[in-house]
């Protein structure tokens, strides 16, 4: 018997890095079920690393759990790690084309802006929580 | 040599650096890091990794990769840290360069 691959799929985790875990090699047997191909699969759960991983160590405030979220169609997988603390400004988010010893804090976003196909951060400073919403597009195998 | 295997991310990128330190505490100015088996690598320990090399280089020492495999060999490229960091395909080859 074939396995269901659910549509959608939504894991609460603590805020804690031992968690982090928890959301990748989730977000890779997801990708696997729905047939991407392994470097893609790979790339996924390293992305979903790093958000969850930023959730952890660079969001403040009263921040209890992360949410991750995974909805699926036919063309791609859309990812979104949600939390709830300070939120912070994109926009500041140091960007370096290339890192190097000094910019090692922006390596997170930028390691997820080379996997993706998409990358969304809305954040609302003033009252607080982050989304980063990630899109992998099918590759035909 | 310090020798990392299996996962290295987040949740234990604080024994990584502890174990670097030591072996720089001991007197280590050269350094190999056998990524050979190292299955999975994120931000957080190529970070740890950045943080030894700086160490390191104030100490007037250095410090190689050796043997990453594709998955965290790309992760260098990404980052650019291929350009900072002397990455070898194996140990003996990164213990020859670096004089360790």
């Amino acid at each position: 018997m074939n396995a269901v691959v659910p549509s959608q799929v939504e894991l609460r985790i603590p805020r804690s890095c031992e968690f982090v875990r928890i959301a990748r090699k989730t977000a890779r047997a997801l990708a696997h079920q729905l047939d991407f191909i392994i470097t893609d699969a790979a790339d996924i759960e390293l992305a979903i690393g790093e958000a969850c991983t930023n959730a952890v160590e660079h969001v403040g405030g009263n921040c209890p759990e992360i949410v991750v979220r995974f909805s699926s169609d036919a063309e791609q997988l859309v990812m979104e790690v949600i939390d709830q603390g300070q939120g912070f400004d994109p926009g500041r988010v140091p960007d370096p084309e290339v890192a190097d010893e000094d910019s090692i804090g922006g390596l997170g976003l930028l390691v997820i802006r080379a996997l993706m196909d998409e990358l969304d951060i809305t954040c609302n400073p003033d009252v607080g929580g982050t989304c980063v919403r990630m899109v992998k597009y099918r590759t035909k195998q | 040599m310090l020798t990392l295997t299996g996962e290295v991310d987040v949740s234990n990128t604080p024994q990584v650096r502890e174990a670097g330190l030591k072996l720089l505490a001991d007197g280590a100015k050269k350094l190999v890091v056998d990524l050979s088996a190292t299955d999975y690598m994120d931000s957080a320990g190529l970070g740890t990794l950045v943080g030894l090399l700086k160490r390191l280089k104030e100490a007037g020492g250095a410090m190689a990769i050796a043997g990453p495999q594709p998955r965290v060999n790309r992760l260098f490229q990404i980052t650019g840290l291929n350009q900072i960091f002397a990455i070898y395909e194996d140990v003996g080859t990164a213990v020859k360069e670096v004089g360790a």
